[in-house]
């Protein structure tokens, strides 16, 4: 049994995905309790995983029984098999927040498991073209998921979403190609011995690696190709950004690292420092453009979605340092994002339920009105900006650790100067929450579900998507993740050692 | 040395966060709150205070809250050090909560949950600052104190309080990353960040320009909060905050942290040896001596009196800089001495700016003629202070100036010793003509005050007419005008039309609760400048110095 | 054979890069440079259609026969990446599908699919 589990983490998801379809032909409810059935039995799984993996190292799978490395590889080791359990934990966080929030639909529980379903997959799949169409599933799923509010601008924004993605997704398999010409297999380990023989400064092994990496900075929305991120987090209904935002990029850029690490090997980024340089220098642009574009924005969720593009930057840099404590601090700050950033964004749903704001002016003075809901966001912001003893420090901390160990002085500036420019866009945002006068004052109609949440000034797009009312199993969300974002500092030893048995092999 | 597993350390940061809910709780019971924030702020003073005896003895008392594996770990050490920061910072909360009582209730201020919320959690950030056993502890419980008091800086809620925060947070979480980054390369170069007493050993023998590196780097990041020009700036401008809050967190706790913080790098983590061969104390010397003189002048022409006193405040920090910096025995008694001294003293003076605000809301200098009159024990506590901070003997500035002094001579840095001298003449020249004033003239009657009131280098026809409503000319070329520091801008300041009532000797002149605080904290420092010994401080001083192996009592 | 006549076939023979290079540029021009969005998704099916090519090309092999087996034997071309290639089609119709989806929905809700319009509408 215990063998079969990555494949199950990924099978039950897509059969969970195609109940909710059929259940429509009877009834309009029950996708709900379909999804947080499916997504309890996601988390046992990967639970199930924990020990095993902790003693043994890695779980292989090979799918259907066919001899590797023709067949095609499921793999869980430390570094997955924390991603996998990320993707279940915040997704029942998610279910839960959407339990009230909506949308109600089976159409949108559906969508939600084929995400849940591309995520796990890319997560586990150790196979470089299994990779590929795990990531069109996701994409699929998500376009889906952003189009799905009621306002018309999400569509908009999803198809934007929908056209740099697939741009994105195509370069990868273009990529796919010319590894798979070079090497003639698609199986990540047989891979990256393969790629090692034909020898690293070989054209075709440079456009391959451009290109997938390339293929993945778009999914992981890396200044300058973030450009589909702010308008899809924006538009998209408040459960479905909190729930993007903390796991989409999150396992693109660990399908990034599992590529780096997995496929191309260390060895190739030392024999390469293009490839290292031209990373990092990825990596530091974005996460200063992105904070100081996060800065310009008036919008908070979009203020939000720039910030991402900030972290990622954070998280790149730290897994292309490609030290063993780098690779902990990316991770770390990978996992602490995710929490944090879906957080914030379940926050800033509710404040705009709760109050109509959705911009930084508007946010002014609204902690009286949702002291809770203010206070977790808050605290999120201040782990974001690394605040210890919160996650948001710890992966930052071990991050500039391996920057001033591999001795790369200008990322250590602009890492420890990360810190100052998240600072810029969340200090404004606490101090407006916490110390000016309100702009808003009438309350929002909450009682008709209509929504008729038109006060913010700068906005008169109102969200009609599931009603204005706010649930304690909400609040409870984001108090939730705002506690997580410091308790998890604890856990850090804990992922040091399920990581102490695959990073080595990976890093040496 | 002996090291004791105790959790009183943990205990006494844990007792002030614990409470945090149970006043956030208290919103609608003010009198149970406030009961609540002196019965914490007690018991505090106590678990504090209860390790002293064998911190003189000897003992250090180590909490160990948890290991991340190669050589970094949280943990809580309550050592000389440590006890000095923590003991001064635990009794003077109590001290401070009374006043707050006073002060908050007298203005009928808003927010006053949220107000004793965030000092309960900065005295639990700074007691962890003060037991802090490594580089990363501090650093943990360094951010939260600045985290913890920007809700006080930004108190008021006005764009000036706003602004003020806003910089405060920019210059101190600026400094917050240098820490960050010399914590990493000490780390990185020693293998470990806990303070080691005389230093640690694997930094005298680093690569030297990394090790400089990581000196500069700290001492930078502590010398934000600790005032240091040219990262001084926030400091003036956070006198927005209410009066007990500039008393006690830019007087004792924030900007002490920064002091306590550059003292812990030269004492525990680099230790006078090493800094000598790298070189790096005489540059933090000349800093600190820069700072200390043209702070000094900048006060002299200040008029809003909270921001003179910040600018006091910055000079007389620079005093503790310097004593560090020149790494000689007397001297580094002397600057350890003058943070609890230094504490007294300015509580001293804030607590009376804040009690004649909330008695006459009068701010600024040039309308204090004649306000001894109205506010005799206040400005009399006041002139002991100053006298104090002047290094009048009998006073606490004195012992720990004098020790200073030595210091320099014996070091032979005249230099250092000139500056400390000519900085005490300057600080009776800013001080004095306040408690002149006050006692011998009256509003109708008294002398020009041309440092303030004339233009830089030149002379101005200009002059206050006596009546104390505001003139508008700026006094520091460019800066804001000083008087607009005022909380309520609807209201003049100055002597009531009829000049100020006579209110005697027996505390007529304003509440006890400030009064009280205000005449302890003025005892405090007389008792510190006669019976220093007595007065515990000396003794851990000593303690402290006494331990590091190679310098010479 | 010389270096130049190497050269010459090479660029003669192996004229299916031409057509992936050329589908692969149209399709990313039409992608980037028209306003409509129609005309946008078509550039991407087109780009999507030069990476397939792509692949096929890869698997072929110079006299080399389907990869059915029968009992001829012989070479076979590469099957792999015709696979892959399968897969690809049915994601690409897919997404092309979501797609179209949208594009109903946006021009039912402003009528007008030009990218400009829209983004003037959308910021109102």
């Amino acid at each position: 049994m215990i063998e079969h589990i990555p494949v199950l983490l990924v099978v039950l998801p897509v059969l969970g995905a195609a109940i909710p379809l059929i259940v429509s032909l009877y009834s309009d409810r029950g996708g709900w309790s379909i999804a947080a059935v499916t997504m309890l039995a996601h988390a046992t799984l990967a639970g199930l995983l924990v020990p095993e993996v902790w003693t043994g190292g890695v779980v292989s799978y090979a799918v259907g029984g066919f001899a590797l490395p023709y067949g095609i590889e499921l793999v869980v080791d430390g570094l997955s098999l924390a991603v996998v359990t990320l993707i279940s934990i915040i997704s029942l966080g998610v279910l839960v927040y959407a339990r009230h929030a909506g949308p109600h639909e089976n159409t949108f529980y559906s969508q939600f498991l084929l995400l849940v379903t591309g995520l796990t997959g890319m997560t586990v799949t150790g196979d470089v073209f299994n990779l590929y169409v795990f990531l069109e599933i996701t994409g699929l799923a998500a376009y889906g998921l952003v189009a799905s509010g009621r306002r018309v601008s999400a569509a908009v924004a999803a198809l934007k979403y929908l056209i740099i993605g697939t741009v994105g997704a195509s370069l990868y398999l273009l990529g796919v190609g010319y590894a798979l010409a070079t090497t003639g297999t698609l199986n990540m380990a047989d891979m990256s011995t393969k790629l090692a023989a034909v020898g690293y400064d070989s054209t075709l092994v440079l456009t391959a690696f451009g290109l997938m990496v390339g293929g993945l900075t778009v999914k992981v929305a890396l200044f300058p190709l973030h450009t589909w991120q702010p308008d899809a987090y924006a538009n998209a209904p408040d459960s479905v950004s909190a729930f993007i935002s903390a796991l989409v990029s999150t396992v693109s850029a660990y399908a990034l690292a599992r590529l780096l690490f997995s496929v191309f090997t260390v060895d190739f980024l030392t024999a390469v420092p293009a490839a290292r340089w031209a990373l990092l220098v990825l990596a530091s642009v974005s996460i200063v453009a992105g904070s100081a574009l996060a800065v310009s924005q008036s919008n908070v969720q979009r203020m939000l979605a720039y910030s991402s593009v900030s972290q990622f930057g954070l998280v790149i840099a730290g897994f292309t340092i490609a030290t063993p404590i780098a690779v902990l601090g990316a991770t770390v700050h990978l996992i602490g994002h995710a929490v944090m950033k879906g957080g914030l964004f379940a926050a800033s749903g509710i404040i705009e339920r709760k109050t109509g704001a959705t911009t930084v002016s508007g946010y002014a003075g609204m902690a009286g009105r949702t002291p809770f809901v203010a206070g977790a966001f808050a605290l999120l912001a201040l782990a974001m900006v690394g605040v210890p003893p919160a996650i948001g420090f710890v992966g930052k901390w071990y991050i500039v650790l391996g920057a001033v160990e591999a001795g790369l002085w200008p990322v250590v500036v602009v890492l420890l100067a990360s810190t100052l420019l998240t600072l810029a866009y969340f200090a404004r945002l606490v101090e407006r929450l916490y110390f000016a006068e309100p702009t808003i004052h009438d309350e929002p109609a909450v009682a008709d579900g209509g929504a008729e949440a038109d006060e913010s000034p700068a906005s008169s797009d109102h969200r009609s998507d599931g009603g204005g009312a706010v649930s304690t199993g909400m609040i409870a969300v984001v108090v939730a993740a705002a506690v997580l974002a410091v308790v998890l500092t604890g856990a850090v030893p804990l992922l040091d050692q399920l990581l102490d048995q695959t990073l080595p092999p990976l890093l040496q | 040395m002996t090291d004791v597993v105790s959790l009183r350390p943990l205990a006494a940061v844990l007792v002030s966060a614990v409470a945090i809910p149970v006043i956030l709780s208290l919103k609608s019971r003010p009198n149970v709150r406030e009961a609540v924030t002196l019965i914490v702020a007690g018991t505090k003073f106590g678990l504090v205070a209860s390790m002293v005896p064998g911190v003189l003895s000897g003992t250090v008392y180590v909490t160990s809250l948890g290991e991340f594996g190669n050589g970094l770990s949280l943990a809580l050490r309550a050592d000389a050090l440590g006890i000095l920061f923590g003991l001064l910072a635990s009794l003077l909360w109590i001290v401070t909560s009374f006043y707050s009582i006073g002060y908050m209730r007298g203005l009928d201020e808003h927010a006053q949950t949220r107000y004793f919320a965030s000092f309960a959690a900065s005295l639990a950030s700074a007691i962890g600052v003060a037991f802090g056993a490594n580089l990363l502890t501090v650093f943990v419980f360094y951010e939260l104190l600045t985290v913890s008091t920007y809700p006080l800086v930004t108190h008021d809620e006005t764009d000036r309080a706003r602004a003020a925060g806003r910089k405060y947070l920019t210059y101190t979480f600026g400094g917050g990353v240098a820490v960050l980054g010399g914590t990493v390369l000490v780390y990185l170069l020693a293998g470990t960040t806990a303070f080691t007493p005389g230093g640690i050993e694997a930094l005298a023998t680093a690569d030297p320009a990394l090790a400089r590196a990581a000196f500069a780097l700290l001492a930078a990041g502590f010398g934000v909060k600790a005032a240091l020009m040219p990262a001084h700036s926030w400091l003036p401008d956070a006198m927005v905050a209410p009066t007990p809050v500039s008393g006690l967190l830019h007087a004792v706790a924030v900007v002490k942290s920064g002091v306590f913080g550059i003292a812990r790098v030269v004492l525990d983590v680099f230790g006078p040896e090493t800094m000598d061969q790298l070189g790096v104390a005489l540059p933090l010397a000349a800093v600190a001596a820069f700072t200390l003189l043209t702070a000094s002048v900048i006060a002299l022409r200040k008029d809003n009196l909270k921001r003179r006193l910040a600018y006091s405040t910055i000079s007389q920090l620079s005093y503790i800089v310097l004593g560090l910096a020149l790494l000689e025995g007397p001297a580094l008694i002397g600057g350890l001495l003058h943070i609890p001294a230094h504490a007294f003293m300015k509580l001293t003076l804030f607590f009376c700016a804040g009690a004649i605000h909330v008695e006459t809301h009068t701010d600024d200098i040039s309308d204090m003629a004649g306000i001894g009159t109205r506010m005799p024990l206040t400005m009399a506590a006041f002139g002991v202070a100053a006298a104090g901070m002047a290094g009048i003997p009998l006073v606490a500035g004195f012992v720990s100036k004098w020790y200073i002094i030595i210091g320099a001579l014996e070091g032979g840095s005249l230099v250092f010793a000139g500056a400390l001298l000519v900085s005490g003449v300057l600080n009776i020249a800013y001080f004095w003509p306040i408690v002149y004033q006050a006692y011998f003239e009256s509003p109708d009657d008294h002398d020009e005050k041309p440092l303030i009131e004339a233009a830089i280098g030149g002379r101005s026809a200009a002059r206050a007419d006596g009546s104390g409503v505001s003139s508008d000319y700026h006094t520091d070329g460019g800066e804001v005008p000083d008087h607009d520091d005022t909380e309520n801008h609807d209201h003049h300041g100055g002597p009531p039309a009829g000049g100020w009532a006579a209110s005697g000797w027996r505390g007529g002149e304003s509440t006890w609760f400030m009064l009280g605080p205000i005449l302890t904290a003025a005892t405090l420092s007389l008792l510190l400048g006669i019976v220093p010994r007595s007065a515990v401080f000396l003794r851990i001083v000593e303690t402290v110095v006494g331990a590091l192996p190679e310098v010479m009592l | 054979m010389t270096a130049l006549a190497l050269q010459l076939e090479l660029l003669t023979t192996h004229y299916n890069y031409y057509a992936v290079m050329l589908l692969l540029g149209i399709g990313l021009y039409t992608l980037v440079e028209s306003p409509n969005l129609l005309k946008k998704v078509i550039g991407m099916n087109i780009f999507q259609t030069g990476i397939f090519l792509f692949f096929v090309t890869l698997a072929y092999r110079t006299g080399g026969n389907p990869p059915i087996v029968t009992d001829g034997g012989g070479p076979y071309v590469s099957p792999l990446p015709h696979v892959l290639i399968l897969t690809a089609i049915v994601v690409g119709v897919s997404l092309t599908a979501v797609a179209l989806a949208l594009i109903v929905r946006i021009y039912s809700e402003y009528g007008t699919l030009d990218e400009e319009r829209l983004e003037e509408l959308y910021y109102d």
